[in-house]
């Protein structure tokens, strides 16, 4: 069975190069006969990579020890689910997901435009074949899963996954990630095709924008959803630490965002042309970047890099090529692409979009900065120095503020030049909610309040004030009309669904930012308790009644009860356990998390001492369910973005 | 004054006040980290703040619970690998709470200063762990410190 994968990979990359070929060929004669070949590659490369990945699949669900990368991340003690994610739990396999969901991606944005844009087509599946080919290539002849064991030392068991990812979400955040980075790679390539034809019209990015907002929306779900992992597997108490491999799925995001914005801008008033195929992109160009940075190992040393020449160098020469050749041709159509129109006013939307696009852009400097900073320092001075969370947190915090304000004021001020009337009658009820929510903010906790967290606050009651300003607006109106509110509220979601779920969410990310503002309040206490004895942290109370061993399966240890107290009141049984995955010999601890809107308590078992005590560590984390909670309305406003109203789309046809 | 003047003045006042902010940030020392190796740490004969990366010697783990601490001693190769041990460091690391990697063999950084005269012992604040190299560094777990 590994031999169909290890072909069908084979093939897959004849049939790419060929493809690539043939789509160039199209593209140049402008012919639609060689265009269709073009469009059959890209479903044949498919076809052919579904084969290899089924064919992983089943090695790792049959523990087929022959293949080495079966060997490296699995063992026959894992559940079965365990073994099939397995599938990402190491290089070569994570690779063969990156191109596989690329070519579902080339299959359905090819399948779904096979009827529009016959002359951007060519050149788009030349770029997405392109792509696939040099992942091909890759997987080959660099880190091919299908590699095997010479004859006679298979293994007869594997190594075993990492304790750290046997947890269900890391069953689908890598593949969240993956297919949001990689969703990318379609409104890049039809804006390459758009920069190569010379159509560069409105057309390629009003083909792509669901599939942008949709590789947007993914992409921010696997980032929160990796948060949530740290926060539940990670055992420090919290979700978001800055580390290099969080910082390359926040890159793309952040330039992602912005380019959503700006091409708002494009479309309603025709400017920015340059800088949204300069958004677009960097946004591709920092997926691939991200996933370079995760897997080559640079920023854990230049010297691994070094080690790792190959692979490191190959992919990083990779990213070098892609953005070459989407940003040489926009170079050279620079003057086609100057816009009639300029910015009239600093007080408009476009300004107020302009400067959102600013502060993303700023964001992203820090973090890259940040990031490389280590690669930087060890190459000019050879120590290597890492800056800490504290460098992200005052560089962004600042900027975050700023977006949090721009949130509020960008649906308060009117296109093209807002008048003052327009601006007092916009601006005074969102005001007054921030006024409201400081003055509350002020009564309940006085001096105990530091500034972060009171500005943020009292920001995202202004932003919350716009939205339901906003909503209530439009509402009133359609209900002048006769529609009952409810109605009215459908009919809004339905015909205005960009504008309005957008503001859901926007209220997500409100959420999300009220969530970690709480962080400044955070509380932890390690102690030693014997058996019986209790702890205090802030009106709680933990009592350690016993440890008791973890019913023997892959993995064993120790489980300790815990009543919680809270005024003298029982309220939950706590259960941290202390795990020991028996193949890899890893201990991992598990905390057991009581949430609820107000805050979270977060307790560990950091040992079982000889002595038969406990040590004890808990977090008391206000309103980090505010984030989840915040993903959800996230989710939510997406689906209402991207939900498909046909009616619309036959309206629009006609 | 035409409006691209006004753009550009107000985009160079806030990117001069980003950066200088931003300047003065990264000058605050202390969210900088780098290490030492263990041998480079003793070359330096370094009195004052460190961080010396290591590997914990087999079996010298010990847990004080009437003092919160817990006593380890670092050397500069892993174990079990047959080359040279050389002198090892004594760590107090003031705190009960170890990383789960943390364990005989396990690669660390400890963070803190070397204290005493005779037999000084290297007092951590921090200790940090890295997965023996058994699983490739892949996440943010076990892939940085």
């Amino acid at each position: 069975l590994a031999e169909i994968g290890s072909i069908a990979q084979q093939l897959a990359l004849l049939v790419a190069l060929l493809g690539l070929g043939f789509a160039v060929w199209a593209g140049v004669r402008r012919s639609p006969e060689w265009t269709r070949v073009g469009e059959r590659a890209v479903w044949a490369a498919f076809a052919l990579t579904s084969v290899a990945v089924a064919s992983l699949l089943t090695a790792l669900a049959l523990c087929d020890y022959r293949l080495t990368y079966v060997a490296e991340v699995s063992a026959r003690a894992m559940p079965l689910h365990y073994r099939l994610a397995a599938l990402w739990g190491g290089q070569d396999g994570s690779l063969l997901l990156w191109l596989w969901i690329l070519g579902a991606y080339a299959s359905a944005a090819v399948f779904a435009q096979r009827r529009q844009n016959r002359t951007l087509m060519p050149w788009v599946a030349a770029m997405l074949l392109g792509n696939q080919a040099f992942f091909l290539v890759l997987l080959n002849f660099f880190t091919n899963p299908f590699e095997l064991f010479p004859p006679g030392q298979a293994p007869s068991d594997g190594n075993g996954l990492n304790p750290l990812l046997q947890h269900p979400l890391m069953t689908i955040h890598p593949v969240l990630l993956y297919t949001g980075f990689v969703g990318f790679s379609i409104p890049f390539a039809f804006g390459f095709a758009a920069l190569v034809t010379g159509e560069l019209g409105t057309t390629w990015f009003r083909s792509t924008r669901r599939w942008s907002i949709f590789a947007w929306a993914i992409l921010g779900l696997g980032i929160l959803l990796g948060g949530r992992w740290a926060y539940e597997v990670l055992g420090w108490g919290g979700y978001w630490a800055w580390d290099p491999v969080e910082n390359a799925s926040l890159m793309p995001w952040l330039v992602a965002t912005a380019y959503l914005h700006s091409v708002m801008i494009q479309e309603k008033r025709d400017m920015l042309r340059i800088w949204n195929l300069v958004l677009i992109g960097l946004t591709y160009s920092l997926c691939l970047f991200g996933t370079f940075l995760t897997r080559s190992g640079i920023v854990q040393s230049v010297h691994a890099f070094a080690q790792t020449a190959w692979f490191g160098r190959v992919f990083l020469s990779y990213v070098g090529i892609a953005a070459l050749l989407f940003f040489v041709p926009l170079w050279l159509r620079r003057r086609e692409l100057r816009s009639p129109n300029r910015l009239e006013s600093v007080l408009s939307r476009e300004a107020s979009f302009l400067i959102n696009n600013w502060v993303f852009i700023g964001i992203l400097l820090v973090v890259f900065w940040g990031t490389l900073f280590p690669v930087i320092t060890e190459a000019v001075r050879g120590a290597k120095i890492t800056v800490g969370p504290r460098f992200f947190n005052t560089l962004n915090g600042p900027l975050a503020l700023l977006l949090l304000l721009l949130t509020g004021v960008g649906p308060l001020i009117a296109w093209r030049r807002a008048t003052p009337t327009s601006l007092r009658r916009q601006f005074l009820w969102p005001a007054t909610s921030a006024l409201a929510t400081a003055l509350v903010l002020l009564a309940t906790f006085r001096s105990r309040l530091s500034f972060y967290p009171f500005a943020a606050w009292t920001l995202s009651g202004f932003v919350v004030g716009t939205i339901a300003q906003e909503y209530a607006r439009a509402i009133r109106a359609r209900m002048r009309a006769g529609e009952g509110p409810l109605a009215a509220l459908g009919t809004l979601l339905r015909k205005n669904q960009r504008r309005y779920g957008g503001y859901v969410v926007h209220l997500g990310m409100v959420f999300i930012l009220v969530g970690t503002a709480g962080a400044a309040f955070n509380e932890e206490r390690l102690e030693n308790v014997r058996p019986g004895d209790a702890l205090s942290l802030d009106g709680y109370e933990l009592r350690y009644l016993t440890a008791t061993p973890i019913p023997a399966q892959h993995y064993g240890g120790a489980v300790a009860r815990v009543a919680l107290y809270r005024g003298g009141e029982p309220v939950a049984l706590m259960l941290p356990e202390k795990r020991i995955y028996w193949l890899e010999q890893q201990p991992t601890s598990v905390p057991s998390i009581r949430s609820t809107l107000r805050e979270d308590l977060y307790v560990l078992l950091t040992a079982v001492e000889a002595d038969g005590s406990a040590t004890l560590k808990v977090h008391r984390n206000p309103l980090v369910a505010w984030i989840w909670l915040g993903a959800a309305t996230f989710v939510v406003g997406t689906l209402i973005v991207l939900w498909p109203h046909p009616e619309r789309r036959e309206r629009a046809a006609a | 004054l035409s409006k691209g003047i006004q753009i550009a003045i107000g985009a160079t006042l806030i990117a001069a006040l980003l950066g200088g902010y931003g300047w003065s940030a990264l000058r605050e020392g202390a969210s900088f980290r780098y290490y030492q190796t263990l041998a480079e740490f003793r070359e330096a004969g370094a009195s004052g703040p460190a961080r010396v990366h290591g590997f914990v010697a087999a079996g010298s783990i010990q847990r004080d619970l009437g003092e919160r601490a817990v006593r380890f001693e670092v050397q500069q190769a892993p174990p079990h690998t047959g080359g040279e041990v050389g002198p090892t460091l004594a760590v107090r690391f003031e705190s009960l709470e170890t990383p789960d990697l943390f364990k005989d063999g396990a690669e660390v950084v400890v963070e803190g200063e070397l204290v005493g005269g005779a037999q000084p012992v290297f007092h951590a604040t921090k200790v940090l762990a890295k997965c023996p190299s058994k699983f490739q560094p892949q996440d943010p777990a076990t892939a940085s410190f």
